[in-house]
């Protein structure tokens, strides 16, 4: 037992070098900005980039060069960055980027908490892709979830989204790391790094380093096997939280900071809280097919909610709380 | 041969137009490359340029546009043996990508940029880029472009420490000379290589590949000074 006082952008920090990071860009915003003061303790290359859309570029040629790099931001940068995403997933790239929501759109209320950016970390980027998400819901697993974050990127050879939020990157919380160390094997780097082949990353669509800009069966090939290797990788990270409560006829589905504000309802519902939001989680399709209704709770206006009904191909009833308040009350008024 | 040495063979042949400048400069960069002893990683961004990555038979990246310079920088730092160059053209490294180079300059990071200073975004049609001369016909500026072309002699001076060259695909041996002591330099260099555009631009206003050729051979004027160029001057400017 070593147990220890860490807030959430601290144990960001910590999972990620226990993950293997060693080279982190970002640029100062609120509510991620404490990150850099963090890594600047550890063996980490650290660079302040010029602004959002340098951070995540030198993280990609970081990353390619060898190093398991990281960057993190709130709503604005993170809509800078998801050119830049876009292309570490069409060059494979390792690569974890953390968005710690804040109310948006805009500049909107930097300092209050948010789960506004749904929707972007799936389909933030032009084109097909085939996103990753996380979203841990306390400051143990903000560590946990950055270092299977990492894993996962290894093995997806992809950028992985790690979502926070400005009430979960702030919290406080005393945390006994060593038992998630136990649990948690770290993935190696198997990608070889640049200078040492004569390879040839583009954006463009390749076939054996020759681009095929014409050829809609390479681009085809491509995706495909992109989106199977992805999906593969998904299936040993499907990360999960169910509370059943047998007499309820109703699923409440929340994630992130929100679900910790609604654990009381436990007494009257059953709860559902994905970690993995992206890829949807297969066993959701069987364990709803339980309930009469299902509710999603998020601080939004019904981004994850509208994601859910296409997969589960039926009405499910939103509970949107807008504004970055988070009130049980509003919540039981509205249920 | 250095080309057959640093040219990807898979790509069968450079792509650029009949009378480009990209052609020689093409084999001059791989000339220097042969007296370069650390691995290479050429980075380039997007443009007629940016296709530069794809030619060269080593590690190499074709990123974002605009972009090149980040990615370079980020290589650099996790490895910091290698020997990292840019290539890419004036519209991606001047014009969306402008922050990056400013930037990369005043930290002085230890990288060397090369810019193919065409005058136009080439690929796109030949529209006006921000190197394009004042009253300049383009496709975007039908009577005349506007506005002054960009500075960037200026930009890279104000640093103290800076390694600004220029050159053109015209003088070959100036171009080896001034790419070989840019790849040397330990700092931030940037290298301009003057190469209008032929089809694109040269073309449109009426002057043959061969016009041009002939322009910037009678109207550049290489220099050993290390003062800031005039307008038809080709030479370094280095401060370490």
């Amino acid at each position: 037992m070593s147990k220890s006082l860490l807030s959430g952008n601290e144990a960001i920090v910590e999972g990620a070098v226990k993950a293997g990071l060693k080279f982190y860009s970002s640029y100062p915003i609120t509510p991620a900005s404490e990150i850099m003061t963090f890594i600047l303790k550890k063996d980490v290359t650290f660079i302040q980039a010029e602004d959002e859309i340098a951070a995540i570029n030198m993280c990609i040629g970081a990353s390619l060069a060898g190093k398991k790099s990281m960057t993190a931001t709130s709503g604005p940068g993170f809509s800078l960055k998801q050119e830049g995403i876009g292309l570490a997933f069409k060059l494979g790239t390792p690569l974890v980027i953390v968005d710690s929501q804040r109310v948006g759109p805009s500049t909107g209320m930097p300092t209050l908490g948010s789960q506004g950016d749904i929707l972007q970390a799936k389909h933030g980027i032009h084109g097909d892709y085939i996103s990753i998400v996380f979203y841990p819901n306390s400051v143990e697993e903000l560590y946990r979830y950055t270092l299977e974050a990492f894993n996962i990127s290894e093995e997806a050879l992809s950028p992985v989204i790690l979502l926070s939020d400005g009430y979960l990157s702030r919290m406080y919380e005393t945390v006994d790391l060593s038992l998630i160390n136990k649990k948690i094997k770290i993935k190696n780097r198997t990608l070889s790094p640049l200078g040492s082949s004569k390879r040839h990353f583009t954006g463009l669509t390749s076939e054996n380093n020759i681009p095929k800009t014409k050829d809609s069966i390479v681009y085809k090939n491509w995706y495909l096997q992109r989106k199977k290797h992805i999906l593969n990788a998904a299936k040993r990270y499907n990360f999960f939280e169910y509370i059943e409560n047998k007499n309820s006829d109703t699923l409440l589905i929340a994630y992130g900071i929100t679900s910790r504000a609604i654990l009381p309802l436990k007494n009257n519902f059953s709860i559902f809280r994905p970690i993995r939001l992206f890829p949807i989680l297969d066993e959701l399709k069987e364990i709803s097919k339980n309930y009469k209704r299902i509710i999603v709770i998020e601080m939004n206006d019904g981004q994850y909610k509208h994601e859910l009904e296409a997969f589960l191909k039926r009405d499910i009833k939103g509970i949107g709380l807008l504004g970055g308040k988070i009130s049980l009350e509003e919540i039981k008024n509205e249920l | 041969m250095s080309y057959e040495k640093f040219f990807r063979q898979e790509m069968k042949e450079l792509g650029w137009c009949p009378g480009c400048g990209l052609h020689s400069i093409f084999r001059d960069i791989c000339d220097v490359f042969n007296g370069i002893n650390e691995e290479i990683v050429v980075i380039s961004g997007i443009g007629c340029t940016g296709r530069a990555a794809g030619y060269f038979n080593l590690d190499s990246i074709h990123g974002l546009h605009g972009r090149a310079i980040p990615l370079a920088v980020g290589i650099k730092m996790a490895n910091p043996e290698l020997k990292v160059v840019v290539i890419s053209g004036d519209g991606d490294l001047l014009g969306i990508g402008m922050n990056h180079l400013i930037h990369s300059a005043r930290r002085n990071d230890n990288i060397t940029v090369i810019c193919n200073y065409n005058e136009v975004f080439a690929m796109t049609g030949g529209q006006v880029s921000p190197t394009t001369k004042e009253d300049a016909i383009t496709l975007t500026t039908p009577k005349g472009n506007l506005y002054q072309p960009i500075n960037i002699q200026g930009i890279l001076l104000s640093n103290k420490k800076h390694f600004y060259g220029r050159t053109s695909y015209v003088f070959r041996e100036h171009l080896k000379k001034t790419l070989k002591e840019a790849l040397n330099h330990k700092g931030f260099s940037f290298v301009e290589i003057y190469s209008p555009c032929i089809i694109n631009y040269s073309n449109k206003i009426g002057k043959s590949a061969a016009d041009v050729f002939k322009e910037i051979n009678k109207e550049y004027k290489i220099t050993e000074n290390n003062h800031p160029l005039k307008d038809n001057e080709l030479g370094i400017i280095k401060n370490e």
